[in-house]
């Protein structure tokens, strides 16, 4: 089979467009919608200059995700004077398999001579998910935890940076599913926040004071086209699966996605185009609700709509076990 | 037709097709959805809607997160 635009050979069929395209074309599709979708989301600030320029904080973990937008970022913004970008890496305490990923981000970050933090559990908070996970002290699946760990590590160290973004590498598939699973549990509010958290255009946002606004430049490439480009560019990305992965109720979306892709391709870019518009819509609808409430933790001074911060609190049922 | 059909980190499983069947069609023989998968052939992925046109091919699966 021909690529569609060359007399190459094909590499990929996206049954969503038609398309068969080589590796070179595929690659160049991948960066064509990587940077409509920065110019859509108006990403890069007009207020930006040389003299004065951006900083953007990537969420590098060394998996296929982060890395491919990494190195996307770099290409197109590596010389831009405009842009400052620096990653960061987590290290959550999972032995053997945090500890790869996190030579894959060295190795990135060196071979890109982009500067790159790494913080840890273990430092920050005095855990471990090894150990999280043996105890479990509210009865938790591990990326319950993780993930409220996750998210203040990178917030917080996004702000100490001085970023102006927090920039993911969520792709199309980890958009559609969250889309989905906020629309099956009826969460009109979630939809809301979703929108002026990441969803939507800079320009259209509401951007909240508390908290460094994120963006997700590789969400209308469907994962299985993520891992690809990592493949065909040969990248570093570390390729295990995380030991403790046990989000349940994503698992079973995921694959009921795969199985309506299957009949019906180009689900995924509808179910994100009608939900786009939906979540801006409540966004107009919910913002003026909430918002105004937050204060200071009291233990560790990030913001939170209660006393003590879910983190805090976690860690405390952590460590009275 | 018999193809080998090696799914990398767990092993290779010789499955029959009908002739004229895709390379989908060996990914759905192994219970895998072609949405979470690379096939490759002699190291280079392929279309998954082309017809088979060997006996052996290697199935990379998705690795979630990171």
């Amino acid at each position: 089979m021909e690529c569609d635009k060359c007399g190459e050979e094909a590499v990929m069929h996206a049954a969503y467009s038609g398309a068969h395209l080589c590796e070179t074309h595929f690659c160049r599709s991948v960066d064509k919608r990587v940077r409509r979708r920065i110019r859509e989301d108006a990403l890069l600030s007009p207020d930006s200059t040389p003299e004065d320029p951006e900083r953007w904080v990537i969420g590098l973990s060394g998996g296929k995700d982060s890395v491919v937008l990494t190195h996307i970022l770099d290409e197109t913004f590596g010389h831009d004077p405009r842009v400052d970008m620096m990653a960061l890496t987590i290290h959550e305490g999972i032995e053997g398999y945090r500890d790869e990923s996190v030579d894959a981000c060295v190795e990135l970050a060196d071979d890109l001579d982009m500067r790159h933090e790494l913080v840890s559990y273990a430092e920050e908070f005095g855990v471990r998910m090894d150990d999280v996970v043996e105890d479990d002290p509210e009865n938790m699946a591990a990326c319950a935890y993780c993930g409220v760990f996750r998210r203040d590590l990178l917030e917080g160290y996004a702000e100490e940076f001085g970023a102006d973004k927090l920039l993911t590498g969520h792709n199309l598939d980890d958009e559609a599913q969250t889309a989905l699973m906020n629309v099956l549990e009826g969460d009109v509010t979630q939809i809301a926040k979703h929108f002026d958290a990441s969803l939507g255009s800079f320009e259209d946002r509401n951007e909240g004071e508390e908290f460094v606004p994120r963006a997700k430049p590789l969400r209308d490439v469907p994962e299985k086209e993520v891992a690809l480009y990592a493949h065909i560019k040969d990248l570093p990305a570390h390729i295990t699966e995380c030991p403790h992965s046990s989000e349940a109720y994503r698992g079973e979306i995921q694959e009921l996605l795969w199985d309506l892709e299957e009949n019906h391709p180009g689900t995924r870019h509808s179910i994100m185009s009608g939900y786009e518009e939906l979540a801006e819509l409540t966004a107009e609808r919910y913002r003026s609700d909430e918002g105004a409430d937050l204060n200071e933790c009291e233990q560790c001074g990030s913001k939170t709509g209660s006393r003590v911060c879910r983190k805090c609190r976690l860690i405390e049922s952590i460590n009275a076990v | 037709m018999n193809v080998t059909v090696d799914v990398v980190g767990e092993g290779a499983r010789e499955v029959t097709v009908d002739d004229g069947a895709t390379y989908a069609d060996l990914v759905e023989a192994v219970d895998r959805s072609p949405q979470e998968v690379s096939v490759l052939v002699d190291g280079s992925p392929v279309p998954e809607d082309q017809p088979v046109e060997t006996d052996h091919v290697q199935v990379l699966r998705l690795i979630k997160g990171g």
